[in-house]
Formats: C-alpha cells, structure tokens, sequence
C-alpha cells in the first residue's frame, strides 16, 4: 500500500491543476486513511488542501482542513503550527462563501482563528484583513471601514500576508467602496513591479478592470485585459475570467464569445456557491448583450444554459446569500452590474468612435 | 545653484548585482565583452578602418586583460560616465540606432564582484587623443591619469581575481565562459595565454547553418541526437534561430530551458519564455534583435511586442511539423509516437493542430489502443452495418472506464478513456470539427439503465436478493440493481461516482473533524455534493447470480453478496476500508467453511 501511496503522489505531481489531480490525491488519502499512518493522511491532505485552493472546488479545502485541525488539535506538537494556521487563513476567506452556513458559525469559526492567533503568537493582522473582506463581500460597509483601520494598525509579522497581496487588497476594498482613484493609488507599487508574488499581479489586473472603465480610463483597460487573459490560468481563476468577460462583454464582444465558450464548463462544474454566483452574474450581463444584437452564431456552450436558466441560478443564490446575511446586498449587485455595463458600454463605444 | 551627484559607496552596489540581479557571477565576462563589442560597433559607425578584434589575456596571479580596438574613451567620457552609475556613453548613439547590447552601463561594475579594483587605459579613436589610465574601486573612489606612452587605439580592462574568485581566471574555466557568451559574435575574439592564441568565436551560429551542420551542433550541444531541427524567425522581433526537436519525452513540469542570445551575446541558457508555453518539445537557440532585456539582461521585457514574437515563434514551429506530415510521413509519426503528451496539449490549444494530429492520435477504447482515424472508420463501418447506437462515448475518468470497459466492449459499443490528461477535452472537441461524428459524455452510475430490464417474473425472483444487497450494502453506500446483460461471465456490474473518495474523506471527517466546522462539513457533504456513493448491478444473466438467487439459505445469500461486492471492489483496484476486508474475509471463511465441511461430509 505504501507503493500504491507514492505512485499516486508521483503521478499527482505530473498532473497539471484540476479535477484529476485532485482525484488522484484523494485516491491517495483514502489509501493512507485505510492502510498507512495518520502521519500520511495528515501530510497528504495537507497537500490536497493546498490543490484545492489553486483549482475550482475550494469547498473540498474546508473538509481537508476540518480533519487536519482536529488531528493537530490532537497531536500539537507533531506538526507545525504555522501551516496550519496558514491554511487557516484560506479557509476564513472561504468560509463565508456558502451561504449554508450561518452568520453565528462563521463568527465562532472567525473567533477561533481570534484566539488560535493569539495563542501561537501571531498579529491579529490577517484576521482583520478577513473581516473586512467579509463584511464587504455582504455589503457592511460600515463594518469593513471599521476592519481596516484594525488591519492597518495591526504589526505585520511572518503569518502576515506577503506585501504584493496586502497592497492588492487594500486595492481592492477601495473599489469595493467605489473610491477608485484611491485604489488605483494603492495599486501603484504592484503597476510599478515593486511588489510581486505568486498570485499577484494576475489578480491585481482583472480586479482594476472595472475601475478603470469607471474611470474612463478604457486605453489601460484594454491594456490591462489582455495583461490579465495572458496571466490567468485554470478554473481556479473562474471569478477572475467572470470580470473579464464582462469587461469584453462591453469592449469585444467576440473575445466574450471565445470566454464564455472556454469557461462555461467549469463555471457549470464549480459548486461553490460564492464563485459561482459571481462566474454565472457575469455570464448573465454576457448573455443580455449576446441576446440583444441580432446573432446568427450559435454559442457553443451546453443548451441548457440559457439567459432564463443563469438568471434562476443567479436569484437563487443571491437569495440564499442575502437570507443568510439579511440584506439585499446580493440581489441588488446583478442588477446594479446590469445599469452600470450600459452606462459603461455607452462610454467605451464614444471612446472608441 | 550648482547640481550635485550623490555620492555612492559602490559596496552595497555589487552586493545587489551578485546577490540579486545577476543569477551567475560570471556576468563580468559577458559585460566585458559587451563593452569591447559595443565600442567596435562604436568606432565602425564613426567611418574608421580597421581590422575589429578583441582579445583576451590571461597573467599570472589571477590577472586577466580585455583588449578591444574599439572607439576608446576621452577623459571626459570616463568622467562623465564610468564614474556615474546608470548612465553610459553609448545613450545618444543608442538613440540613433540600436545596434549596442549593452544599455545600461552598470556592466563594468560587474567586474567588482570578482576584483578589487579595475584598471582601465584606453586612446580614444578621436585624432590626437591621449592615452589615459582610470582606477576604480569598489568604494566609489577613482583616479584618472594621463599616460605617457603611445598605445594603439581602443581599450584595455585589467582585472586581478580576489580571493574565492581565481577560479575565474584560469585557463579552461575562462574559454569555456568566453566561448559561452561570445561563440557566435561577429568579432573575432582571440584568448591569448602562455598556451597561445586560441580563437574563440570560429563556428557560425546555428540558425545560420545547413539543416545538417545544424543537426550536428544540436547533437553535440545536448548529447542526444534531435529527431529534427526547426528553423526559427520572427521578423518583427528580428529573431532568428532552431530548435530543436527532442528525441525523447518531457514532463509538462519540466522547466524548459532555451538558449537565449540578444545581437549574438549569451543572455541566457535557461529562458523559458521566449516560446509559447506548449512547444514543451523542443530545445530552442534564438538570437533575438528586436527586443528590450530586463535591468539584468538576462531576459526580456515582457510587452506586447514580447509576446507577438512569441507567437510568430511559435508559428515557425506549427508550419514546420503540418509541412512535415506531407515532406516526411514516418518523422512525421515519429514525432508522434514519442511527443504524444506534448502535442496534446498543443492541439487543444490549436485549431489547426487539432485538425492536422487529431486523426493520428491514439486513444485507450474498450477495443485497445486505436488511433482517432481508426475510431472513426470502425464507427463509420458499424454505421454501413446498421448498428443501433453509432455515437462514440466518453467517460471523464480512468475509474469509470475501467468499471463499464469489459461489459460496454460485450454491447458493442465505442467507449473511450478521457481519464488521461487532456484526452477528454480533445475527444470532446471532435463534434466542433467534424459535424457528423456525435459524442457522448458516459454518465457510469446510469450505465446499468442502458441494459434490457427484466420480465417481471424474473424480476419477482430477483427481489429477495435485491432486498437483501441493499440492506447488507447500505453502509457502503451502495444501491443495487439487476438486469440481463452480455458478458455472461460477469456478475456484477460496480459503478461508482468519480467523487467516491472525496465523499468518503468527508464522510470521515464528520466523525473525526474539528466540531467546529461540523455544519461546514454537513453542508458541502449533503448540500453542494448530494449524489449516490455506488451502484451495484447484479447481472441476470450469470449462473453465478442464478444460483444465488436461487439460494434458499438466507445466509447463504447474504454471503454471495457480500463475496460479489467485494470481490467487484478488487476487480476495480478500489482501496478498500476495514469493514469492508472484515466483509471479504467472512464471506471467503462461510465459503471455505461450506466447501471443507461439506467435503469432510462426504469422506466420512
């Protein structure tokens, strides 16, 4: 059984990102549950969560990470600290995200990470930063406002998030609030390649599209789309190609088609609800603008997703988002996004002559 | 008021160039021969005759010497640029044309990392200029004189190896790093020591020799003999080069390592960027004129420009291998054979592609390994024979098709393996290409549907044993069914979803995960993922079965299902949990017990 683990490890590493990776990863978990040491399972789940994260199923992270904690929980001293409190900063920007799982757990699951923090030592800093990407994802504004000062406050420290990501998302809750000369301004040092990482610029770029556009600023938007589309890849980034679409969805309508088309399967196989409802909003503005020119082409995508089927898809979560928040928050973005892409549509074909 | 320089100490400087700009301290050589090619270009441009060379000497005690009979210096271009750092004379030339490598004019500084001090004496080409001598060291600190002896024109850089850093220095470590960078200059560079002169840049680069010369250098290059050599150009990029087609198979993973030269200097041995992602395949040498290098000239600047010379790259490459399917058929297959993966992955991302290869590539069917062109003549052929179902299958996973290969090959149907990478996306791509072909997503937990249900007499016998699997396999999450199908040596038919493990791993995580999540787990569990674990379909048709069916012992029945479930889950290769061995091993023991017992009954 101990070959029958490392030959799927092996292959795994062979793979590129996605649905077989992760299969073949969980081949192996159940393999090291059934028949190797708890060691094993730990590590190998430790490595799924980490392939979860990168690909489109990162509710599977939250049942790995459930498993790992209570098993660290368990043996403390037997493995590190700070990885799992590093995965548990992945499972609080995610936990949120299922609108199945109340207000009240999260603020327990929030305060868990509040204590675990101060028991190993670390800044409050990262748990701020999470709050406010919570309180902005339901429209708290209020409550953002009040997290960020915390989060500015807070020391850094080697569990905080690398510079790049923090810059990236101080841009970010500043688009959030509609300041998007500010959040252009806290971008500056990543435009400037100052600061880098993994994940940033790639996701800087699609997150300043929209701002720019709203700026009127359409010669950087171009620039900064076809900057975004080179660096993006996998499901992972399906929220991320949603943006996108709707930005050539006003700027390239042909560009939107190849997209969707390219996209559309993942968005269908994603389940989670937060990445899908944004991916399929997206997909909506697409479709009432392919909808409204008077097209022979037929879209390659299956026949059961029509604009009526997205716009269903589309209610039901934002439902069940704002019944768990008690807002309207979600029901009110699509329809928001659906004024604004004529307001900017408008813009950009004046822009361009 | 008067504009003042900062004044730097150069320490810190060269720590950031060998800690963090440069990957390779051995840089020095190329911006040495930087500075001696680009003051050649200099002085041609200025109209004078004269026979370029740079020269290389090696001294005792870890001294070397760069000769070139390039423009040389003033006094006031040494002050005006040597001693500033970020600025270079060869700014306002390099505006009216960009026939200079270097850009920056922090390579001289290089030298630093491997020496104390450098020693400069150079005549300009200008009528009547002194020879002059510049000291520099790494403190910042330098001194200029006037010589009094003639020297030729041009410039003259000594340096001596500080400690840890003689190995520079010597003989062959020196030619191997000259002929790195330099091999394909134009100006001929001599390394001249006690051993005598050797010359340095004596073959022509390989994208300007004959396929042949160019398979040999490849060959000598990488210790492997390519399958093919491919002539590379953009002309917007103004590159040119070969790469080089492996003659063995890549990992997707493998980092690609292309030899990168900018007007024929060294850069790097191991960019990867300069061609698209997807030519994994090749080994690529590229003289690139046309584009800008990074702070540290070791790559280029990423813009548009970058990438449109990528892809014309790139280009070069796909014309080359769809010529080849008609210049050279069996390289051609070659090709194929060994590159499987990589073209691929090419032909996803390629219409183009996708057409030329699609029909050559091999796929695993119920029926073995097929090529596609064989797939569709066999599909054709069934059609020509009136065959109910003409449409070609697909499963999404090696698991799937492993549980329906030997039952759906007994239907007579074309079922293939998506399970490997990017096989699924291609085979689902045919229908875009040819309109006639239809493909099917195989849907596994369904397949049992597909075969004949039993008449309801039979189905009347069949109840008992169905009422019993699904109460002894109900803990395993496995829901039976019994139908009549062909081969009749197969029992069961076992079909799980492809998300079999994931659901256990949740299952195991409701009992042993951290409490506080329990509702998180319950969630995507039993809300985000509400699908059956595994069917189990008994097969009517077997005598096996029959005999179970028939089985008046309820005990008995009990253990043939157990034995027939199990066993299905070794077939499949499933790992399996402790109560389902504890399972196997019971039902093996009642068996054994029966048969022994019974034998004991008859001898006695």
């Amino acid at each position: 059984m101990r070959s029958r683990f490392d030959g799927l490890r092996d292959q795994v590493w062979e793979l590129p990102k996605g649905k077989q990776k992760l299969a073949l990863m969980e081949e192996a978990i159940r393999v090291a549950d059934e028949h190797l040491t708890r060691e094993d399972a730990y590590e190998a789940r430790m490595s799924y969560s980490n392939m979860a994260v990168e690909s489109s199923y990162p509710e599977r992270l939250l049942i790995s990470f459930s498993w790992c904690l209570a098993e660290f929980d368990r043996k403390p001293g037997e493995h590190s600290a700070h990885m799992i409190m590093w995965h548990y900063k992945w499972v609080l920007a995610r936990v949120w995200q299922l609108p199945q799982i109340g207000k009240s757990e999260i603020e327990r699951i929030f305060a868990d990470f509040h204590d675990r923090c101060l028991k190993y030592g670390y800044s409050l800093r990262p748990y701020y930063q999470q709050l406010v990407h919570y309180n902005l994802a339901r429209g708290e504004l209020d409550e953002a406002q009040r997290y960020y000062k915390e989060w500015k406050a807070a020391k850094r420290d080697h569990f905080s998030d690398c510079s790049a990501c923090e810059q990236d998302s101080y841009g970010r809750y500043y688009f959030d609030l509609n300041q998007n000369k500010r959040g252009m301004r806290m971008l500056k040092p990543i435009l400037e390649g100052k600061v880098r990482c993994r994940s940033v610029p790639q996701t800087t770029y699609v997150n300043m599209m929209e701002p720019l556009l709203k700026l009127g600023q359409f010669a950087q938007a171009k620039e900064t789309a076809k900057k975004a589309m080179r660096s993006l890849d996998g499901a992972g980034y399906l929220t991320e190609f949603g943006s996108i679409l709707e930005y050539y969805t006003i700027a390239d309508m042909s560009k939107a088609v190849k997209l969707f088309e390219q996209t559309i399967a993942d968005g269908l196989a994603c389940r989670m609800p937060w990445m899908r409802f944004h991916y399929f909003v997206s997909v909506r503005l697409f479709l009432l603008q392919w909808q409204s020119g008077n097209r022979r082409k037929k879209l390659a995508s299956p026949d059961s997703v029509t604009l009526e089927w997205v716009e269903q898809e589309v209610d039901r979560l934002a439902e069940a988002f704002d019944r768990r928040n008690g807002s309207s928050y979600c029901r009110t973005l699509s329809a928001n996004k659906e004024r604004q892409m004529l307001k900017l549509k408008a813009a950009y074909a004046a822009w361009k002559g | 008021m008067n504009a003042m320089n900062f004044q730097v100490n150069l320490n810190g400087m060269i720590d950031l160039l060998s800690n963090h700009l440069y990957s390779d301290n051995s840089v020095f050589i190329r911006e040495l021969l930087q500075n001696a090619v680009d003051a050649i270009t200099a002085r041609k441009k200025r109209g004078q005759h004269f026979e370029p060379q740079v020269t290389v000497e090696l001294h005792a005690a870890h001294t070397a010497a760069f000769h070139d009979n390039g423009c040389g210096l003033t006094e006031l271009e040494i002050r005006d640029f040597l001693s500033r750092i970020g600025s270079t004379s060869k700014k306002e030339e390099m505006d009216a044309g960009d026939d200079f490598i270097g850009q920056f004019g922090v390579g001289l500084l290089s030298c630093f990392i491997v020496c104390d001090e450098i020693v400069l004496v150079t005549r300009s080409s200008n009528e009547g200029a002194p020879a002059l001598e510049w000291r520099g060291r790494p403190d910042g600190t330098y001194s200029i004189r006037e010589l009094a002896a003639s020297i030729p024109v041009g410039t003259s850089i000594y340096i001596r190896a500080k400690e840890d850093y003689e190995h520079y220095f010597e003989h062959d470590q020196m030619e191997e790093l000259l002929r790195r960078y330099g091999s394909f200059l134009d100006t001929p560079i001599v390394l001249d020591s006690q051993w005598g002169p050797i010359r340095i840049n004596d073959t022509l680069p390989p994208w300007r020799m004959s396929r042949e010369e160019a398979l040999t250098y490849g060959e000598r290059e990488y210790y492997n003999k390519p399958l093919d050599v491919i002539p590379l150009r953009s002309s917007i990029g103004e590159a040119e080069g070969v790469a080089y087609l492996l003659p063995y198979a890549v990992s997707l993973q493998e980092e690609k390592r292309h030899r990168v030269y900018m007007k024929q200097m060294m850069i790097s041995e191991k960019n990867n960027r300069i061609l698209p992602s997807w030519a994994f395949f090749v080994n690529a040498i590229v003289n690139v004129n046309g584009l800008k290098p990074t702070a540290s000239r070791e790559s280029f600047q990423e813009n548009d420009l970058f990438y449109a010379v990528q892809h014309e790259l790139g280009e070069s490459i796909k014309r080359h291998l769809i010529d080849l399917s008609e210049t050279d058929p069996d390289l051609f297959a070659m090709i194929i054979r060994i590159h499987y993966a990589s073209i691929k992955t090419l032909a996803i991302e390629d219409e183009e592609i996708y057409r030329l290869f699609m029909p050559y590539l091999s796929f695993e069917t119920v029926s073995g390994r097929m090529e596609m062109r064989e797939i569709i003549q066999t599909l054709a052929f069934s059609e020509q024979e009136g065959a109910r179902d003409t449409r070609l299958y697909v499963t999404a996973t090696l698991d799937e098709f492993r549980q329906i290969a030997r039952v759906a090959k007994a239907q007579n149907m074309i079922v293939l393996n998506g399970g490997y990478v990017h096989d699924f996306e291609l085979i689902r791509k045919l229908t875009d290409i040819w309109d006639d072909i239809e493909v099917d997503v195989l849907d596994v937990l369904d397949f049992s549907s597909r075969f004949r249900p039993l008449r309801p007499i039979d189905a009347l016998q069949a109840a008992p044993l169905l009422a019993m699997a699904n109460k002894v396999l109900k803990p395993f999450q496995c829901e039976s069914s019994i139908r009549w199908f062909e081969p009749a040596e197969v029992p069961v038919l076992y079909n799980t979803n492809d998300e079999i493990n994931f659901l256990k791993m949740a299952e195991k995580t409701k009992t042993e995960g951290n409490e506080l999540f329990a509702d998180v787990v319950r969630a995507i569990s039993d809300e985000l993922y509400d699908v059956p674990y595994a069917r189990l379909c008994f097969n009517y048709n077997n005598p096996l079965v029959q005999k179970a069916m028939e089985a008046e012992d309820g005990e008995l029945r009990r253990t043939c299902i157990e034995l027939f479930y199990t066993q299905a889950l070794l077939m499949g290769n499933y790992p399996m949990s402790q109560e389902e061995l504890r399972l196997m091993n019971h039902s093996l023991l009642v068996f054994m017990e029966r048969g022994l017992g019974s034998a004991d009954g008859g001898g006695a």
